[in-house]
């Protein structure tokens, strides 16, 4: 199968006042075609930063200092901001961003803000660009009618389909969604998660879908990706995580421990004691280690890269 | 049955709305009916769980449990003492045996204040204490309860140098100043990370059973009220739907509504990939200014017939081994299933 | 607690050392309370504050002086004020006379001549007095005369009021004939004269004969009880005093020394108080918000609209204006700055979550607004005081420029109106009229710098970083 996206060695630091954060270590992932990809973490794991890096757009004082990101066999990497601008943000990938819903400009209808976007890539007349918002409006399941309205008349549901419209209508192949459902009721999160679904079987396209919730990950991503402190420590298919045979990492297990389940009695959630390390000054070797429930010897020493253990199935840990 | 530690009977908030001229005019009231008729029990010592999507009215009914709004109507008995009307001492007694977590661990807690400050706060106003060295001590007490240890490296911190864990630790230290009876816990684990929360709320079941508390614990995530909560109760849009031991209520559903919701949350498991989600409901919530007739789930509702819009609203009614169900049909669409639905789900 | 605060304030100070403004700001403020402290030792005229309108006080200074330092930058040299004292004393003893014989010298190597020369004695008693002057090229000026009297009074003879007549003479065998026929005794300028070199030009267009004058001051004394206590050649020189003097002989100098303690004290005062009421007020009223909040919108509104000047000036007409009572007004007008920004600055903070937090532990209102609300105005409350600092001494000096000032005091502004109400501009007294206007400026920014820095600091929407 062909990959649409493939990241190699990604590494995105922060340069504050205080120091260097090695925000996202070495990262090398890769996403196929008309398949969703779940990265799942905690706060302060890397996830959104690592989506920024792959829109080349790190939040300041962020800086992408190594690595390649292959989109459809091309490095984006060497291009310029101007190219990235006009050729690839958008156009070949985008990203639904996490609380986008809120950030509609409240004095201005949708439409022109939907106007705004398009007509930034595109050269269209009025015609064009008018049926290109109603096409995808209407994917998404809203009326003609959103177009008048403007952001704090919607609902909430209403608006994350406005902000994924505008994510998808200039017809990239990759797009990115942090966190889309958090802020959302449950039946609404239902919904954008069958429209989400959907939208990948009529477009064609490949997602990578950020969130924290395990749960959400689950029903929504055929691959998953789980990252600490910046590094990936396991990769693999929603069955070989989900399983009944169990995951793979240490962490990972921990997580799925701490998730309450709607039809079990479970008599105690596991937790993790401590904290996520901070990246001024991360733990040596395997990140993890400081919280690890099995570490050994050689753990706080050596630094510990994903692996294969099966096919499609890679952990980042001695013990495997 | 024992004398429940809290009774809440028909407890309703509405809220006014601004209105128009012509609506002055015209005597028509808006209101917001956050909170439209909630009754039920907590008893001593268990932990009970009010469950709902955003704007049911769960967190209003916190608060008027905690009093920090006043009824419109109903009435409300903490201990066996009618407490609906209470002002002066009374209230401050009130305030001191019903205790609040609040969602967000750091807007919780003024910033400008040290942990210290923080827990002192609830003595200072209620003058408990002789002495400050006997208040902190209190403090201390309290922080090694929740397992902020040591406790006096804590007590000079600001909230900003603390963990979400660790101040949602402090904000529960907080609580137990003044020896309560009843905490009232809203979303206390929501913004927290998930390696983090269960251990916080391991931490609140401990803290329950030393000190023989009860909780009233505030939620939209129904996974988390299935592990932490004895009881719950699943408000929509201001009314309890359905009421009873929490995996009951869960596993053997019995309202449309709840069921929907039960349908909607997505669980860790693998094999629901390629699945899309069948919701049986219709519809958006509607507005609280304008509650449907009859059983105000009806129009969402794919088992409505039109007696559920013409006859009066469905009060709880027990359904067996104190599971309650606020829906005429229950027991039609128990036995009937998908037979018994009248319209498709569109959501 | 003290751990805490005294932490805060390091931070604090560490930001502020950052900012170069609040330095600056800093640095002048401390000159301005070094100045008041200091004042004694700064001024040469110690009571200048007291007697700022006495004129005894000011006779021995010349009028309209240029400031001392003139002299550094101009080709010709203005002589410079002095008060010489004897340089000889003999006493003799002439049958029942007594005589005393002063002389004085004044070295005069300036190219402008002083506006005037007196000699000024203290006489008991009866005496006969005679004064002359001689110049370096010989000639001389004489003048006698006898005064009686039984008490100490003070003899003030100058050459620019009394001796004209005798410098005519003196002048008329050099100076040019036409020039003494279209002038007379009334017209020149007689000290000018006395001091310009013997010639045509002697009475117009003077050139300036340098070198030493002599005067002597013989008396001679009947009776036991009189006596010559004292006396001096007082040269009223062109320029005299750090600042120079005014029209009425006073030195600007200590008039701005002395007029400091008064602009420091109006505008820290008058700030300090109007914005601890008005944070108080705004955050009363965005607290509680509904009908309170309304009702003192009401009153804010009111305030607010009343013209303070207009007020001020009835008030003066009124009553006496002093300085307390200008104070007082100002209080009462300039609370209403701060109140609308801080009571939305309440508004916002009571919807925290905190706030919540207190009240359902039950917080009274005072605790809340005490412990919670104010606590968190303070950063803004103390901009707003120091860039309200300005606009306090600007109200006071504009109100001492209409002349409803208060007149027991020098202030700043009382300064300026004088040099206004003499037309000290259309005399070219520049020396009057900036130094004033630029230690008011000083001031202003002074605090506005200080202002600046803190709200570059406190105000965290300002902040970089």
């Amino acid at each position: 199968m062909d990959n649409i996206l493939e990241v190699k060695d990604l590494e995105l630091h922060y340069f504050t006042q205080k120091g260097v954060v090695k925000a996202v270590d070495r990262l090398s992932f890769h996403l196929k075609k008309g398949e969703t990809l779940g990265v799942v973490g905690e706060s302060g794991c890397g996830k959104t930063t690592m989506a920024t890096a792959l829109l080349k757009m790190p939040t300041p004082p962020g800086r992408i200092v190594g690595g390649q990101i292959l989109l459809d066999g091309d490095d984006i990497m060497p291009l310029s901001e101007n190219e990235i601008r006009r050729r690839v943000r958008w156009e070949r990938i985008s990203m639904v961003f996490q609380g986008a819903m809120n950030c509609l400009t409240p004095v201005y209808t949708i439409e022109k803000q939907m106007r705004e976007t398009l007509q930034q890539h595109r050269q269209m007349d009025k015609a064009e660009t008018a049926e290109r918002m109603l096409k995808y409006l209407n994917l998404v399941g809203l009326s003609e009618d959103v177009l008048k309205r403007y952001p704090h008349e919607l609902s909430g549901g209403m608006k994350q389909r406005v902000v994924i419209a505008t994510g998808l209508f200039l017809e990239p192949k990759v797009v990115i969604c942090d966190e889309p459902t958090t802020a959302l009721d449950v039946v609404v999160q239902a919904e954008i998660i069958n429209l989400l679904k959907s939208l990948k079987e009529e477009l064609g396209l490949s997602f990578i879908f950020i969130t924290h919730d395990l749960s959400i990950e689950a029903e929504v991503s055929d691959r998953i990706m789980v990252m600490y402190a910046g590094r990936a420590v396991e990769i693999g298919t929603n069955e070989q995580i989900y399983g009944p045979q169990g995951s793979a990492h240490p962490y990972t297990q921990r997580l799925l421990g701490a998730t309450p389940r709607l039809h079990e009695e479970v008599e105690e959630l596991s937790f993790i004691p401590g904290t996520p390390p901070d990246l001024l000054d991360p733990p040596s070797g395997c990140r993890f280690h400081p919280r690890c429930p099995v570490v050994m010897e050689r753990c706080p020493h050596d630094d510990v890269w994903v692996r294969e253990i099966e096919p499609e199935h890679m952990v980042a840990c001695w013990r495997c | 049955m024992s004398e429940p530690i809290l009774r809440v009977e028909n407890l309703k908030k509405w809220f006014p709305v601004k209105r128009s001229i012509r609506q002055v005019l015209s005597g028509q009231r808006t209101e917001v009916k956050a909170v439209d008729g909630v009754s039920f029990d907590v008893q001593k010592g268990e932990i009970f769980g009010l469950v709902g999507e955003s704007g049911c009215g769960k967190t209003t009914t916190g608060k008027l449990i905690m009093k920090l709004l006043d009824s419109t109507d109903g009435k409300m008995y903490m201990e066996g003492e009618d407490v609906t009307e209470i002002s002066g001492d009374a209230l401050a007694a009130h305030r001191r045996k019903v205790q609040m977590i609040f969602q967000d661990p750091y807007a919780s807690m003024n910033p400008r204040f040290k942990i210290l400050d923080v827990l002192m706060e609830p003595l200072v106003i209620h003058k408990v204490g002789e002495t400050r060295e006997e208040q902190e001590t209190w403090a201390m007490k309290a922080l090694e309860e929740v397992k902020l240890t040591p406790p006096d490296e804590f007590l000079a911190r600001h909230p900003h140098m603390l963990s979400g864990g660790q101040r949602q630790r402090a904000a529960t230290a907080r609580t137990l100043m003044l020896s309560p009876s009843i905490i009232v816990a809203d979303e206390p684990v929501s913004m927290i990370d998930l390696s983090t929360r269960a251990e916080i709320l391991h931490m609140m079941r401990q803290v329950q059973r030393e000190l023989g508390l009860t909780y009233v614990y505030i939620t939209h995530d129904l996974s988390t009220a299935r592990y932490f909560t004895d009881r719950i109760a699943v408000m929509y849009l201001g009314r309890i739907v359905e009421m009873g031991v929490a995996g009951d209520v869960i596993d053997n559903t019995l309202h449309p509504y709840s069921k929907a919701l039960i349908e909607a949350v997505c669980e860790p498991v693998s094999g629901k990939v390629n699945r899309i989600k069948e919701v049986p409901i219709k519809g958006e919530i509607p507005a609280a200014t304008n509650i449907p007739p009859g059983c105000r789930f009806h129009p969402r509702c794919v088992y409505a017939v039109p007696e559920c819009s013409e006859q009066a609203e469905p009060e709880l009614f027990d359904a067996g081994n104190g599971h309650m169900v606020a829906c005429r049909r229950y027991q039609e669409i128990l036995e009937k299933g998908d037979a018994a639905k009248t319209s498709e789900a569109e959501f | 607690m003290k751990r805490k605060e005294t932490s805060q304030l390091r931070a604090f100070w560490n930001e502020f050392r950052r900012v170069r403004f609040g330095i600056v700001g800093l640095v002048l403020f401390a000159v301005f309370v070094l100045i008041v402290a200091f004042e004694p030792l700064l001024m040469p005229y110690r009571d200048a504050n007291e007697r700022w309108r006495d004129m005894t006080y000011w006779l021995d200074s010349p009028r309209n002086a240029l400031p001392v330092w003139v002299n550094w930058f101009s080709a010709k040299d203005y002589a410079v004020a002095e008060k010489l004292e004897a340089t000889s004393v003999t006493e003799s003893q002439v049958g029942t006379l007594r005589m005393m014989t002063m002389e004085f010298d004044y070295d005069f190597d300036y190219e402008r001549p002083p506006t005037d020369f007196q000699l000024v004695m203290t006489l008991t008693g009866n005496a006969s007095l005679q004064m002359e002057v001689i110049r370096p090229d010989g000639e001389s000026l004489n003048y006698q005369r006898s005064t009686s009297s039984s008490g100490t009074r003070e003899l003030r003879i100058s050459i620019a009021q009394n001796l004209q007549d005798k410098v005519f003479r003196l002048a008329s065998p050099f100076a040019d004939p036409d020039v003494i026929a279209s002038e007379n005794p009334e017209t020149i300028d007689a000290v000018a004269t006395m001091f310009a070199v013997a010639g045509p030009s002697m009475l117009r267009n003077t050139s300036p004969l340098q070198g030493t004058y002599t005067c002597r001051l013989t008396v001679a004394l009947t009776g036991e009880d009189s006596q010559l206590d004292s006396a001096h050649v007082i040269i009223a020189g062109g320029v005299a005093g750090w600042m120079g003097t005014d029209a009425s002989k006073r030195d600007i100098w200590s008039g701005l020394i002395a007029g400091t303690k008064w602009a420091l004290l109006i505008g820290l005062l008058t700030s300090f108080v109007s914005v601890a009421v008005g944070v108080v007020y705004g955050v009363v009223a965005g607290y509680f918000g509904g009908w309170i909040d309304s009702a003192m919108n009401r009153v804010f509104e009111i305030f607010l609209s009343m013209p303070l000047l207009p007020i001020l000036i009835v008030m003066s007409a009124v009553f006496k204006p002093s300085i307390w009572t200008m104070i007082i007004m100002m209080c009462l007008f300039f609370w209403v700055g701060p109140v609308k920004t801080v009571r939305s600055m309440a508004l916002q903070i009571k919807e925290n979550t905190y706030i919540e937090a207190a009240k359902a532990l039950g917080a009274s209102h005072r605790r809340i607004v005490f412990k919670h609300l104010l606590p968190q105005l303070v950063p803004y409350a103390f901009a707003t005081m120091a860039l309200s600092v300005p606009s306090a001494i600007v109200y006071e000096a504009s109100i001492s420029l209409i002349g409803l000032g208060d007149a027991t005091v020098v202030t700043w502004g009382q300064i300026l109106q004088d040099a206004y109400a003499s037309g000290a501009v259309l005399q070219g007294t520049w020396w009057w009229v900036v130094p004033p206007g630029i230690a008011i400026a000083l001031m202003g920014m002074t605090f506005a710098f200080i202002g600046f820095a803190m709200d570059t600091i406190l105000n965290p929407k300002l902040r970089t970083r």
